[in-house]
């Protein structure tokens, strides 16, 4: 079953919308959902113009597209855990938040807090995601426990905080201190970071890029091949300060031979 | 007539030993204040009366009209903005959480654009603090970090840290040692016993080296980190790990600079692993008077701090998204309260701009940068001057402002619950 | 003049030794008469069980330290929040509700009187401040003293005159309730990062020991002839074998007062542990309660702990530091200057941890093994032990043995070795219960003359009407009836105004502050003492005049006062 969203023209596009009722398990039941807008509650097609092809039976056989400017649309796909979401154009904050299953493919960039404590299931990205891309929640110990968040693009700051369980891939580059607090799982950049993993406890975080002004705290232990990139990482083990035992390998400027 | 032991409404010291002569509706002198005290108690240009914009300019209001039209104005909006509170006291911050309740809106204080990021990292690593009286009394290593008291807090040497004599530390000064840290040469490095001077942005590198060394693994450390060596570093640890009781004291410098919160739970965890060793505390440079007491009023009625949105019912917090700058900069708000509060001077350019697109009711004694943004401004009293009052100081101690002149402008506290009990009439209707 | 009838109520009021006995109530302008009119409003009790409201003597619900554990926990705000409704404002917490959140929990549970464990009296404006925020209980503050200088150094040149003079003061100028004592003496040695590991070890620069403080004080509190007593929270919580020191301690206590017990030693759980290290410990309850049973002149209570995560606040600071050097979670520390200290930090108790399972063990064995029940009062130390909210399920274990040998059942498999808690076949009744949880709490308070803690004509009209009937339960076998039963009364009555009714607060608070005014005679009052003045102008960082706390903000305040006998 496809249910197509689109939006529609609003008197007032600066307000954002709060849709945490456009996971794919709702619309077995119809398509008589509410969002809020602002501090009003709306029925959904007031603000999307809703098709529906074909039906499903179960919630995994759902697949829910969101077309229009989707930029401020806010928390689609909270607590979803099966089933999949298209999101054409940009997408707003709180994507994916406490996933735990399916699949949500972004057609353009993602704002803040992009799958943030997820458990499971996908997570992609074709543009660019905001700050705190795949992060943990403020005063929890933990942060992402699984899954994958990918991003083709560049993230902004601390993308992966407190990383606890997954992985986390980005294409492209990362604004400042990605991978803090991280203590588990695996981050990935393909591009530069700044300030990479302070106060890192565990887990594995690779940086193909230019790391800019690595943190004092981290000791190198040796260098390693990786024989898919072709590239030599350097290792290196820390927090120190924290007494962390994570790894975080730089590509080294030698490429390998 | 000298009014003793008066409580200063200008800055987070909160100082309660001016003495204040007034003559009925004047205040005429300020003894034992600083300049920025002297500043705030006898400086006047206070607006007449309530005023409102109209396309032929500024016309005068009644208190009457200038009420129902606030209350009208935030009935009707789909995402109402409370901003400031920080200069007003607790009864007046009260009243604002309960009517942002009321109107589904979102409600902010000025913590959002100076400690917001203390209390980040204070939700991440928690806070080991104490009153200022244990400072004094105790503290012989005193720690200012990218915080300039000598300009912002004129009395906060004299009568909490170094220039202080406490019960412990009978020789003031001799009997203490002052380390700031800073990026440039401030007035309060000049007095200090040992600057460091940091690169910009390196205050996060220079903590965890820190804490490495306290640690003792100063071996995996580089010989400069963010333009400071080793060995200064390594002497500074030293002082600290002998320091009977240390106090860490921070400003703008480390919540406003990249990393922003995790600079401040850097210099937190640092303060937890030197509590090891000996007794540390951390605590921060509260700006304004009564910053830190919207903060208590909106946790114990809320639950958070700052940045409270009860546009879903419940109250919902994410600094970055239902702070005041965010949401002005986005242009997401359509209505607009400001309360003691000047953001037309804080804000960014870009999020006070905002204002002036949406209809904003200004709750403000003086006539400010905020007032060209505003469409209503209702002028009141000002807590600790014509009115009295629960103020926070910065570590926390409350105290209550006197009311030191007779007015007849109207308390905040009154606007806002007429404000308030109107929303609820047409509500309830 | 408003009336109100309770019909059909089955009342158990131990304090006028009423035990499930079928009556009408008739209450009239907020307390309980004779008779009413025909015009009265009526309730329906339909024969459920109909106590006085609930009476709470240990609680952490108000003040700097409960509001820091709050900011500090966006994530248990998130847990525990709920929207507004009606008349009921938004709330958010779970372990640590804001105060509108405690206080419709706790109307919902039917208490309708709170005593907030500790007010640093510096910052005693914050605590009033949220006590009238927590508009649906009265609310008493046992007002902090176990760090304080000039008793401190009143107490070393054993002044017990004096010590009673600056206590007078100091709980007129802040509107406390009584005299709280949080491990004397290891709060000021906690200044410096240390703590006293003895009460007869002296604390630094000041030569004096925790038992002096604890025996100077009590002198002084019956002097001033307070309605409480000294209320102790003992020195070395939470370490192996501190039962020692809990025993020692409850051996200097001597019987000074006719009316009511002369120490009350709260969440004792937390300090009657035997062993020498976290390998062994083991429960001493058997210990402890025999000492009380032998000694009407202590009251203690519980300090339960239940699993499940919860938030530690105690004015303990020491000991909050050595949880944060355990288990590495988030500190706050905040030492008040000249007076006492405080520390927060979260906690997980777990039934994996066998420390956990023998704490939890502890709690009930103290509650069982105390013959008087008035002697032993059920509280969790809220919310160290657990949230308050968990009451219901305390009062199910304590009635029910099955049910403990269920739950016993799924702990870890060497708690047996350590407590007695599967031997200990006893249930408590309806009866006990209910001393255990208003009236015992109202007699160790002093609050019965206020009208408090039981139903006779005269008292104040707090009734909770919960939905069991006493005659079809058997609490031994149908323990979840009992559990859900206190849970959520059909009723919660305050001062004769329906305050919650199945659960929904549906009418605005107006609660009271009780405070007292001891007055000692004018040569020994420190208010004149130009020494006693010096030196606060000198030592604190506010100002004399600044500190007492004004009557606004008392909009309610009841004020008891006293004349001291020297």
């Amino acid at each position: 079953m496809r249910v197509i969203l689109e939006t529609k023209k609003c008197s007032k596009p600066f307000l954002p919308i709060e849709a945490e009722s456009i996971i794919p398990r709702n619309f077995l039941k119809g398509t008589d959902l509410t969002v809020y807008e602002g501090n009003k509650e709306r029925a959904l097609s007031e603000l999307f113009w809703i098709f529906v092809e074909g039906t499903a039976v179960s919630p995994d056989k759902v697949e829910v597209v969101l077309k229009g400017d989707t930029s401020r649309v806010k928390r689609v796909g909270e607590y979803m855990d099966t089933g999949t979401i298209r999101i054409v154009g940009d997408i707003g904050m709180h994507c994916g938040n406490f996933m735990s299953g399916g699949l949500i493919e972004i057609g353009g960039n993602a704002d803040a807090w992009l799958g943030r404590e997820m458990l499971d299931g996908s997570i992609i990205c074709r543009g660019n995601a905001g700050h705190y891309c795949a992060s943990g929640y403020r005063g929890e110990k933990h942060g992402m426990k699984g899954g994958r968040v990918e991003v083709m693009g560049n993230a902004g700051d601390f993308c992966a905080e407190y990383l606890t369980g997954g992985e986390v891939y980005i294409h492209g580059s990362c604004g400042d201190m990605a991978g803090v607090e991280m203590k588990g799982g695996q981050l990935v950049i393909g591009g530069d970071a700044t300030r990479p993993c302070g106060n890192m406890k565990d887990g594995t975080c690779m940086i193909f890029g230019t790391v800019h002004r690595m943190l004092p705290t981290f000791t190198k232990t040796g260098t390693q091949l990786l024989p898919d990139h072709k590239v030599a990482m350097e290792v290196y083990t820390g927090d120190v300060a924290n007494r962390g035992k994570g790894t975080l390998m730089v590509s080294s400027r030698v490429p390998a031979r | 007539m000298i009014i003793k032991d008066v409580v200063c409404p200008f800055c987070g010291c909160l100082c309660d030993d001016l003495d204040v002569e007034v003559d009925g509706q004047k205040i005429l002198k300020v003894q034992n204040g600083c300049a920025l005290a002297d500043a705030t108690l006898t400086g006047s240009n206070r607006l007449p009366a309530p005023i409102r914009r109209t396309d032929a300019g500024w016309e005068e209001t009644s208190y009457d009209d200038a009420i129902r039209d606030a209350a009208d104005i935030l009935l009707s909006a789909d995402r109402p903005l409370l901003y400031g509170w920080s200069s007003t006291h607790g009864e007046a911050q009260s009243i604002g959480v309960h009517i942002a309740e009321l109107i589904g809106g979102v409600i902010d204080n000025t913590s959002t654009v100076c400690h917001g990021p203390s209390i980040l990292a204070i939700q991440e690593v928690g806070h080991p603090g104490c009153t200022l009286g244990q400072v004094k009394n105790r503290a012989d290593v005193v720690v200012y970090w990218g915080c300039n008291p000598m300009v912002a807090h004129p009395r906060h040497m004299s009568r909490y840290t170094t220039f202080a004599t406490g019960f412990f530390v009978p020789e003031a000064q001799r009997g203490r040692e002052v380390i700031v840290v800073d990026t440039r040469r401030t007035e309060s490095a000049e007095i200090a016993d040992e600057f460091i001077r940091i690169e910009r942005g390196g205050d996060y590198e220079v903590l965890s080296a820190l804490r490495a060394i306290v640690q003792g693994k100063t071996s995996v450390l580089p010989r400069e980190i963010a333009g400071v060596s080793r060995e200064q570093l390594i002497r500074v640890a030293e002082i600290c790990k002998k320091a009977k009781f240390g106090a860490i004291f921070f400003g703008l410098g480390l919540t406003m600079s990249p990393g922003k919160s995790k600079n401040v739970r850097n210099a937190i965890e640092l303060t937890d692993e030197l509590n090891r060793h000996t007794k540390f505390i951390i605590s921060p440079l509260r700006g304004h008077s009564n910053v830190y007491g919207s903060n208590e009023v909106f946790t114990w009625i809320s639950g958070y701090p700052y940045a409270v949105d009860f546009s879903r019912g419940i109250a919902f917090y994410n600094p970055g998204e239902t702070t005041a700058v965010d949401i002005l900069r986005r242009g997401e708000c359509d209505a607009a309260l400001i309360v003691a509060s000047d953001p037309g001077a804080h804000l960014p350019h870009s999020a006070a701009a905002h204002l002036a697109k949406i209809p904003t009711i200004l709750i403000d004694p003086h006539q400010t940068a905020t007032t060209p943004l505003c469409r209503i401004q209702i002028p009141c009293t000002i807590a600790g001057i014509d009115a009295e009052g629960t103020a926070y100081r910065m570590d926390g101690v409350p105290l209550r402002y006197k009311k030191l002149i007779e007015s007849s402008y109207p308390d905040d506290a009154d606007l806002l619950r007429r404000i308030h009990d109107r929303i609820r009439e047409v509500q309830g209707a | 003049m408003t009336e109100l009838m309770v019909k059909n109520a089955c009342v158990i009021d131990p304090l006028n030794r009423i035990n499930t006995e079928m009556m009408d109530i008739a209450i009239r302008d907020g307390r309980i008469v004779e008779s009413v009119s025909g015009n009265a409003d009526v309730i329906d009790a339909k024969g459920c069980l109909t106590l006085p409201g609930g009476i709470d003597s240990h609680t952490h619900v108000c003040g700097t330290k409960v509001n820091f554990g709050r900011y500090m926990s966006p994530e248990d705000m998130r847990a525990g929040r709920t929207a507004r409704s009606g008349k009921m404002h938004v709330t958010s917490g779970y372990y640590v509700p804001t105060t509108y959140g405690n206080s419709y929990r706790y109307s919902r549970m039917g208490y309708t009187t709170l005593l907030e464990g500790a007010m640093a009296p510096l910052e005693a404006r914050h605590t009033h401040e949220e006590f009238t925020a927590t508009p649906h209980q009265d609310m008493l503050a046992n007002t902090l003293f176990d760090g304080n200088w000039s008793v401190m150094e009143a107490v070393q040149k054993g002044d017990v005159r004096r010590v009673a003079a600056i206590v007078a003061w100091t709980l007129t100028a802040v509107k406390g309730y009584s005299i709280k004592l949080t491990n004397p003496g290891g709060t000021e040695a906690w200044g410096w990062g240390e703590d006293v590991t003895s009460i007869h070890e002296q604390v630094p620069n000041f030569n004096v020991t925790p038992a002096e403080i604890i025996t100077a004080m009590i002198a002084a509190n019956e002097m001033l002839r307070l309605p409480h007593s000294v209320h102790l929270h003992c020195n070395n919580l939470g370490k192996p074998g501190n039962y020692r020191t809990t025993l020692e301690t409850f051996d200097l206590v001597p019987d000074r007062n006719k009316e009511r017990q002369s120490l009350y030693a709260t969440h004792v759980q937390f300090h009657a542990y035997g062993g020498t290290t976290w390998r062994n410990i083991n429960s001493k309850a058997e210990e402890i309660a025999r000492s009380v049973n032998a000694k009407p002149q202590i009251v203690m209570d519980m300090g339960q702990i239940m699993f499940g995560r919860t938030m530690t606040m105690t004015a303990d600071g020491p000991m909050e530091f050595k949880l944060y050097c355990l288990h590495h979670n988030k500190w706050s520390n905040h030492d008040v200057e000249l007076e006492t200290g405080s520390g927060i930090i979260p906690v997980l108790y777990s039934k994996k941890s066998l420390v956990n399972c023998v704490m939890w063990a502890i709690g009930l064995e103290l509650a069982l093994l105390t013959k008087n029940p008035y002697q032993c009062l059920l509280a969790t130390d809220n919310p160290n032990g657990a949230p308050f909210v968990k009451y219901p399920e305390i009062i199910g274990l304590l009635m029910s043995k099955r049910y403990r040998d269920e739950e016993f059942a799924t702990l870890h498999d060497g708690t047996g070795q350590r407590t007695a808690i599967s031997s200990i076949d006893r249930e408590m009744d309806w009866n006990e219960i209910a001393i255990m949880t208003r009236a015992g709490q109202a007699k160790a308070l002093g609050i019965t003359t206020q009208g408090k803690g039981h139903l006779g004509v005269g008292a104040e009209a707090d009734v909770a009407i919960y939905p069991i009937r006493c005659r079809d339960v058997d609490p031994s076998t149908e323990y979840r009836k009992v559990v859900e039963g206190f849970q959520k009364t059909m009723y919660t009555i305050k001062r004769g105004r329906v305050i919650a009714r199945e659960g929904e607060i549906i009418v605005e608070g107006a609660n009271s502050t009780f405070w007292v005014n001891p007055s000692v005679p004018e040569e020994i009052s420190v208010a004149s003492d130009p020494e006693f003045v010096k030196k606060f102008e000198e030592y604190y960082t506010v100002r004399m005049s600044n500190y007492p706390v004004q009557d606004v903000y008392l909009p309610r305040g009841k004020c008891i006062r006293t004349e001291a006998v020297l």
